[in-house]
């Protein structure tokens, strides 16, 4: 047996896809390219990640270095100036603005689209073909192209300066209609009919059987819908400026259409980024996984 | 006994229809309603939210002559062509290089999926005190630690495209390479082995047998990309402003100043018709696409 290459290189050995095979390692132009596709990954995650810290940073600056100063990091730190800046902008009103948005949005998400992929999945009435092709139908359809009549008709049924037309939007999403239909397809039929002849009620069957069941792909789209909810910005901007109900992203096109001071504007950003990334640390895995394995049949 | 069959089927039919009512009430008023009815509002004259007379195709052709039309319309074109150069190699490149790591992989792939979780909206306003003019403009600073004289970025017509597909690649590249590697994990080992047999070094493993195993994701992807670029609004909106001199006009941020700067909401749906007749044809592409790749 051959002496394994030890030190970093050694862990290529567990390698098992990719280009590069644990034989090449033994050559010093591979773990010259190994160490040089390294660097080019961190210089990825660095480009990814530094706007972020940027926007960070420069918020502890005041005005005049904000102005002045030729560089990134601030003269120094001094957390009271976001305090100031929270308090000045009144943003934790805009944060329970957003908060509302965001559970009224999951738990539409959740309850509307569920129950749908439960009649397109499990219950299947006939005529239900009808209804999953037109659901799919809209999922190729882009939603920014039909804003228009949609808010000419919100604001005809006097629904606008409301929160409920922006999250009932989040219950006809096709995306997480297929979601749920692909996981409820895939479970035990014998347990539903068990069920059923123990008396439980269709609407029981799903609140008993099917949700508890469901934990997993429920967590997915539910943190999917409070990611896209806290960012969503048109339909909330049409539906809610100017009406004393503005979400954060709606405050964010106020206050850069109106000039906000720079250093506000930027602790403003702030604040509009903390909690994506906090859910992100929390679900990191979930996430990735999930973008990487839905997005293609999204 | 077979009449209480039919019945008993029928009533679970009723039930099942009443638990999809709901949602299909939703997918009604916000997905297939305004679709028909952007069509309707085009057709006629409107003043505010209402229908006032029938044109025809007067507001088609009112747009069609709008010389912001014409601007939207070149520019779509070359939104599209930067961001086949740009934003659809980065996430192939990003992918295949994070999968040959094994050091950090979690690291590399956490972190570049990162910009996908900040808000859009919050994503145009960082990229707009990077592209900065004058000394304190973000890039400027750190090309100034290069000895290099500070750029005017996005005032320059010939750089707005390009620097918009820069922001958009930014947030979205990511998550694109995480699709990519999913599908690069999934090639055969086997396959490169046999290939060092034969005596195929690592560039020719790359060309000869992961860019051709990816490749008809990537067709998938390339089609989706497009139909996004198609709908281009908070950038320009936020970063220019359409400018400058509308050489960066999107043909969303017409429709949004159509309806919501100039309440003009008939010629709005005129072209909102117009860009989804577009988008069709590129889905119906894309399901022909995606249909021809599950029948391999």
């Amino acid at each position: 047996m051959k002496k394994k290459s030890k030190g970093m290189f050694g862990k290529y050995s567990e390698k098992k896809d990719g280009v590069i095979r644990s034989y090449d390692v033994h050559s010093k132009k591979v773990k010259a390219l190994i160490l040089v596709i390294m660097l080019i990954c961190m210089v990825f995650v660095v480009v990814s990640v530094f706007p972020a810290l940027w926007v960070f940073l420069a918020g502890f600056k005041n005005i005049k270095e904000f102005r002045t100063q030729v560089s990134i990091v601030p003269t120094h730190f001094d957390f009271s100036v976001f305090k100031d800046t929270w308090v000045k902008l009144d943003f934790a009103k805009y944060y329970f603005h957003s908060f509302i948005v965001v559970a009224g949005s999951v738990v539409c998400a959740v309850m509307f689209n569920g129950l749908l992929a439960y009649g397109l999945a499990i219950l299947k009435p006939r005529g239900h073909k009808i209804v999953f092709g037109l659901v799919m139908w809209s999922l190729l359809i882009p939603p920014t192209t039909s804003i228009v009549a949609l808010v000419v008709n919100i604001n005809k049924i006097g629904l606008n300066n409301s929160y409920l037309p922006i999250c009932m939007a989040y219950g006809a999403n096709a995306f997480y209609v297929v979601l749920f239909k692909q996981f409820f397809e895939k479970m035990q039929k014998e347990l539903l009919e068990a069920a059923r002849l123990d008396g439980c009620g269709v609407i029981q069957v799903f609140t008993k059987i099917i949700l508890p069941l469901s934990r997993p792909i429920i967590m997915v789209v539910v943190i999917f819908a409070m990611t896209a909810s806290w960012s969503d910005f048109l339909l909330p901007y049409l539906v809610l400026n100017n009406s004393g109900k503005e979400t954060v992203m709606v405050k964010l096109y106020q206050y850069q259409a109106a000039r906000t001071t720079d250093v506000d504007m930027i602790r403003a950003i702030l604040f509009s980024i903390i909690p994506p990334t906090v859910l992100f640390c929390i679900f990191q895995k979930q996430i990735t996984d999930g973008a990487a394995a839905g997005a293609v049949k999204g | 006994m077979e009449i209480k069959k039919k019945k008993f089927f029928r009533k679970k039919d009723i039930i099942g229809w009443l638990i999809m009512l709901p949602a299909i009430i939703l997918f009604a008023f916000y997905v297939w309603e305004p679709l028909l009815n952007s069509v309707r509002l085009s057709l006629y004259e409107t003043k505010g939210f209402d229908l006032v007379k029938f044109v025809g195709l007067d507001n088609y052709r009112a747009v069609l002559r709008n010389p912001n039309f014409m601007a939207a319309f070149q520019n779509t074109f070359k939104y599209i062509f930067v961001s086949l150069i740009i934003g659809f190699l980065v996430p192939i490149v990003m992918a295949i290089l994070i999968s040959e790591t094994v050091h950090f992989k979690g690291l590399f792939r956490i972190g570049v999926y990162f910009p996908n979780m900040i808000p859009g909206m919050a994503t145009v306003i960082i990229w707009t005190y990077f592209f900065s003019p004058g000394a304190v403009g973000v890039l400027n600073i750190i090309l100034s630690k290069f000895g290099v004289d500070p750029m005017v970025w996005l005032n320059n017509s010939a750089w707005t495209i390009p620097l918009i597909i820069i922001t958009m690649t930014w947030k979205g590249a990511g998550a694109t390479a995480l699709i990519y590697m999913a599908a690069i994990s999934g090639i055969s080992p086997d396959l490169y082995e046999a290939a060092t047999i034969d005596g195929a070094g690592i560039w020719k493993r790359i060309r000869y047998i992961s860019i051709p195993n990816i490749f008809s994701l990537g067709k998938t992807l390339l089609i989706l990309q497009v139909i996004s670029v198609f709908q281009i609004l908070y950038e320009p909106l936020v970063m220019t402003g359409g400018g400058p001199n509308n050489a960066s006009i999107s043909i969303m941020q017409l429709v949004y100043n159509y309806a919501f700067r100039d309440f003009h909401f008939s010629e709005a749906a005129a072209l909102s018709v117009m860009v989804c007749m577009i988008l069709v044809v590129l889905s119906g592409l894309y399901m022909y696409m995606t249909k021809e790749k599950q029948d391999d």
